[in-house]
């Protein structure tokens, strides 16, 4: 089954290291913009914990010739849409424009490569900011403790890896305004970045205006590269969050990764496919349907910050289930390792390989309609792989993959002495145990 | 190139619509084909007048279980069937609703477009609602009511549309514990009977068909024997006159105050629709909107600060959305509705206006990018009774907003004193600074 697309791809490196990927594609009248630097947030430093993400935010801060504002207004009044997100292995920054408006962002992005305009001020209302994002995103929310700090800290043995993302609220307000000077310095450089352009540009005409406005940035000396080396796992871990604002229970399960483009990555890849993908995969079908015991979920390799495809090694596969509340997390986690090892026991029939394989072409169409997911994933894969051609060629290697493959793969990384358990359950408040009266006597 | 400068770049070019074949059925199915050869994939929409709104008092929910329970078993199919075979054609099929609509979504690849038309319509005429099929619904719609219920945006949102539209049935668009309780295999089937009917229907296929003969071939065998039959009409469209109000969600031991203003606003035929639009743009569409830059990146108060305008078939809704920390809610507040005030008295300059249609206009190309935002927006379209060409036409009529239209819409629909004002929140702490701009009710968090 061969695939049906081709996603055309120009690369070139500019003298100070800017690595490029163009990609023209003229379907609809739309280019992406996005630049992304190869740092994130496993390489803060202990007491700087949320820094990679602050430091996104102050990138919206001002630039030398477009101050405090003008970023947003600019892209904005020219049609556009943009945003820029911290992950664990890089931060990225985008524009969507109309296509004939791409020198536009290009002017933005060299505009802020080259230096910021920082002040205390600015620093202050930011840090304010992601507070309130933090209140918003995980303080205020059930689950989000549980799953963005307890559960990274349960999985992980490595610091790098084991912080928190979004950080404390005591090392958000140690940063100063030298520390974010530093990091600029230390990661925002033309030769720690990729800059790649989807949709409807003309590749010569883009050469030509990304060597005018990033050609004279300056390179920095090349950047330490955090060590995330990780143990290898000796024996299960498990935990037990007690979480004040959820009602239902939940589940997380980990296990620690095959390294990035192995052949073992493809085949867990096409493993969750068949475990998790859709209402004809085996949980749904078994656990949602059959047992009647899970309620949702959601599964992936470097879940829950990352997706298949975006992160650097040492990465989980990360399991995330809300199950009813007369089911305990102990009951829901043999229930999955069970679906695990009748995979590891019997293998995939060739059916459900074929409907993996049906599904995974057609995700993969899906994916690719948007400028701004081909243009996220041809930077990706330019700076975590050096080749943004797997954006043609994975889809191939996944569908290669056969049900031996599979079972060896689960066999190997899913073992249970692997795995990693964090079991959330409401918190004891009164109020609660009356809701679980009602629930009982239900028929 | 001058670095110092944005670049001047051409102005963009107006929306051009694929392809459309507009037909109706005999049986007074209305069936739209779009031509999109850009992907091997094919993207359908059957929708049909059944939103919530059609729910009786006593059954919020309805219109929502019975579009899950469509794919969960047919005739000659079960619910296990149906996603295997939907997913052996890499394809998906979902039906969910909306106040207005009942919409079944529908994707494949595009070869096996057959395949999927065969499941669209099965689904569509032949669900036959098996009891323990419901029964699993109806525990796992409790539970993820309860799991909602734990999130403070949804408590807002809940309480907002209940609060502007009572007594009209848009003032209930979740179910509730009891309701979902009273669930039953008769009662969906009796809503599948009344409401879904190919007379009142509308089908959107797009993607990479084939010759239009043959694809209205196609759809003919499948949904050509469908019966015809007079379909309930939509609930009178009687609202309330909008009133300053502040109703307190309590929900002890939340870090911040989750805050609604707004009040009833249009439908998208109205003449005021396109200057709320522009006006709910400058006042809260994005991150150079006045909300943003003043209660985030001046004041620090909120990450997400914004405003909306949300229309419906029979109304709409104009309202602003922020969460801010306990202590600087009462200063927030005021910041929020000095911008309403300020809007509305003082108007726009002409630059931001030239602004915020560039943005609407831009972004919207932009969202149409994926052939699923085509058929939703088509959809969508369709079901509140507009014609196809809204889409072409909605570049123009922005760029035709007046100042003096656009000031005149704000002064109406983001007045704050005719505003209500719904905060999620601990009501201990809450309560007391909120009094100083009116009587406070507070509820508890059901």
């Amino acid at each position: 089954m061969p695939a049906e697309y081709r996603i055309a791809i120009e690369r070139f490196t500019l003298p100070n290291g800017l690595r490029v990927v163009l990609s023209p594609d003229h379907s609809t009248p739309v280019v992406t913009v996005y630049v992304v630097y190869d740092v994130g947030a496993r390489a803060e430093e202990r007491g700087r914990t949320g820094f990679a993400h602050l430091f996104e935010h102050m990138m919206f801060q001002g630039s030398k010739n477009a101050p405090k504002g003008v970023h947003f207004r600019v892209v904005e009044s020219n049609g556009g849409a943009l945003n820029g997100s911290t992950h664990p292995d890089f931060t990225d920054y985008f524009e969507v424009l109309p296509s004939h408006k791409l020198a536009v962002g290009l002017w933005l992005e060299a505009d802020r490569m080259r230096g910021l305009q920082l002040n205390r001020a600015n620093l202050d209302n930011q840090r304010d900011a992601v507070k309130q994002e933090r209140r918003l995103a995980i303080d205020n929310r059930p689950y989000a403790r549980a799953i963005v700090e307890r559960w990274p800290e349960l999985a992980f043995r490595n610091w790098q890896s084991s912080h928190s993302i979004i950080g404390s609220f005591e090392d958000l307000d140690a940063a100063t305004v030298a520390d974010v000077r530093r990091f600029f310095r230390t990661y925002y450089a033309p030769n720690n970045a990729v800059l790649a352009l989807a949709g409807g540009l003309d590749a010569a005409q883009a050469r030509k205006l990304i060597e005018d406005y990033f050609g004279d940035i300056p390179p920095h000396p090349q950047p330490p590269r955090p060590d995330l080396s990780e143990p290898a796992p000796v024996e299960p871990r498990a935990d037990v969050f007690q979480d004040p604002l959820a009602q239902v229970p939940a589940l997380v399960m980990g296990y620690p990764g095959p390294p990035r483009r192995s052949p073992d990555f493809y085949a867990l890849a096409m493993l969750d496919i068949v475990l998790t993908a859709g209402e004809s995969s085996r949980f749904y079908q078994r656990l949602v349907k059959g047992r009647k015991s899970v309620i949702q979920y959601e599964a992936n390799l470097g879940w829950p910050f990352a997706g298949p495809a975006d992160y650097k090694d040492p990465g989980l596969y990360g399991i995330f289930l809300l199950h009813k509340p007369d089911y305990r997390g102990g009951q829901i986690a043999r229930q999955v390792e069970e679906e695990i090892r009748e995979i590891t026991s019997q293998g995939v029939p060739a059916r459900e390989l074929n409907r993996a394989r049906a599904f995974l072409r057609s995700g993969r169409v899906r994916q690719l309609q948007s400028s701004r997911s081909r243009a996220a994933a041809l930077a990706q894969y330019e700076m975590l792989d050096g080749n943004p051609d797997y954006l043609n060629t994975e889809l191939d290697v996944l569908l290669a993959v056969t049900g031996g493959q599979i079972q060896r793969a689960a066999r190997q990384w899913l073992s249970p002495r692997r795995r990693t358990v964090l079991e959330i359950v409401p918190a004891k408040d009164p109020s609660r145990d009356r809701q679980g009266a009602v629930e009982r006597s239900e028929p | 190139m001058n670095p110092t400068r944005p670049p001047r770049t051409p102005d963009f070019e107006p929306y051009k619509l694929p392809p459309v074949f507009e037909t109706t059925l005999a049986n007074g199915l209305e069936v739209v084909l779009v031509e999109d050869r850009r992907f091997p994939l094919v993207t359908a929409r059957l929708g049909f007048q059944a939103g919530s709104k059609f729910d009786p008092p006593y059954l919020p929910g309805l219109s929502e279980s019975t579009a899950a329970l469509l794919t969960e078993g047919t005739k000659t199919r079960t619910a296990r069937r149906i996603a295997e075979e939907m997913a052996a054609i890499g394809g998906g099929i979902k039906a969910d609703s909306t106040p207005d609509a009942l919409i079944i979504a529908a994707s494949a690849l595009a070869g096996p477009l057959p395949q999927m038309l065969d499941l669209l319509s099965d689904v569509a005429c032949s669900a036959v609602f098996p009891p323990r099929e419901v029964a699993l619904r109806k525990q796992n719609r409790r539970q993820e009511l309860l799991a909602q219920r734990s999130q403070a945006d949804f408590l807002a949102a809940e309480k907002f549309v209940e609060v502007l539209f009572a007594p009209h049935p848009y003032c209930r668009q979740d179910p509730t514990l009891e309701s979902i309780a009273r669930l039953s295999r008769a009662g969906m089937t009796a809503f599948r009977d009344r409401h879904l009917a190919p007379n009142d229907a509308v089908l959107i296929l797009l993607g990479s068909l084939p010759s239009r003969r043959e694809t209205l071939e196609l759809i003919r065998a499948r949904f050509g024997d469908w019966k015809g039959r007079r379909v309930p009409l939509s609930p009178s469209a009687r609202f309330s006159r909008p009133k300053r109000s502040i109703t307190v969600v309590n929900r002890p031991g939340s870090v911040q105050a989750d805050i609604r203003v707004g009040r009833l606003a249009v439908t998208r035929a109205h003449a005021d629709y396109f200057p709320l639009l522009a006006a709910n743009n400058v006042l809260g569409g994005g991150a150079s909107s006045r909300l943003f830059r003043i209660i985030r990146e001046k004041k620090g108060y909120a990450y997400d600060a914004h405003s909306a305008v949300a229309p419906l078939r029979d109304s709409g809704l104009a309202s602003v959305i922020t969460q801010v920390r306990n202590e600087v809610l009462p200063r927030a507040l005021e910041g929020v509705l000095a911008e309403m005030r300020r809007l509305g008295q003082r108007g726009v300059s002409p630059r931001e206006l030239a602004a915020t249609k560039n943005y609407l206009n831009g972004v919207f190309v932009i969202r149409l990018e994926t052939q699923d935002a085509l058929a939703s927006q088509l959809a969508g379209i369709r079901l509140m009774g507009l014609p196809l060409s809204y889409l072409e036409h909605y570049g123009p009529r922005v760029r035709a907003v007046q100042l003096d239209r656009l000031q005149a819409a704000a002064a109406k629909y983001f007045d704050p004193e005719a505003s209500a004002i719904v905060v999620v929140g601990d009501a201990e702490k809450l309560v007391p600074p909120l009094e100083k701009f009116g009587a406070v009710k507070v509820e508890e968090s059901r």
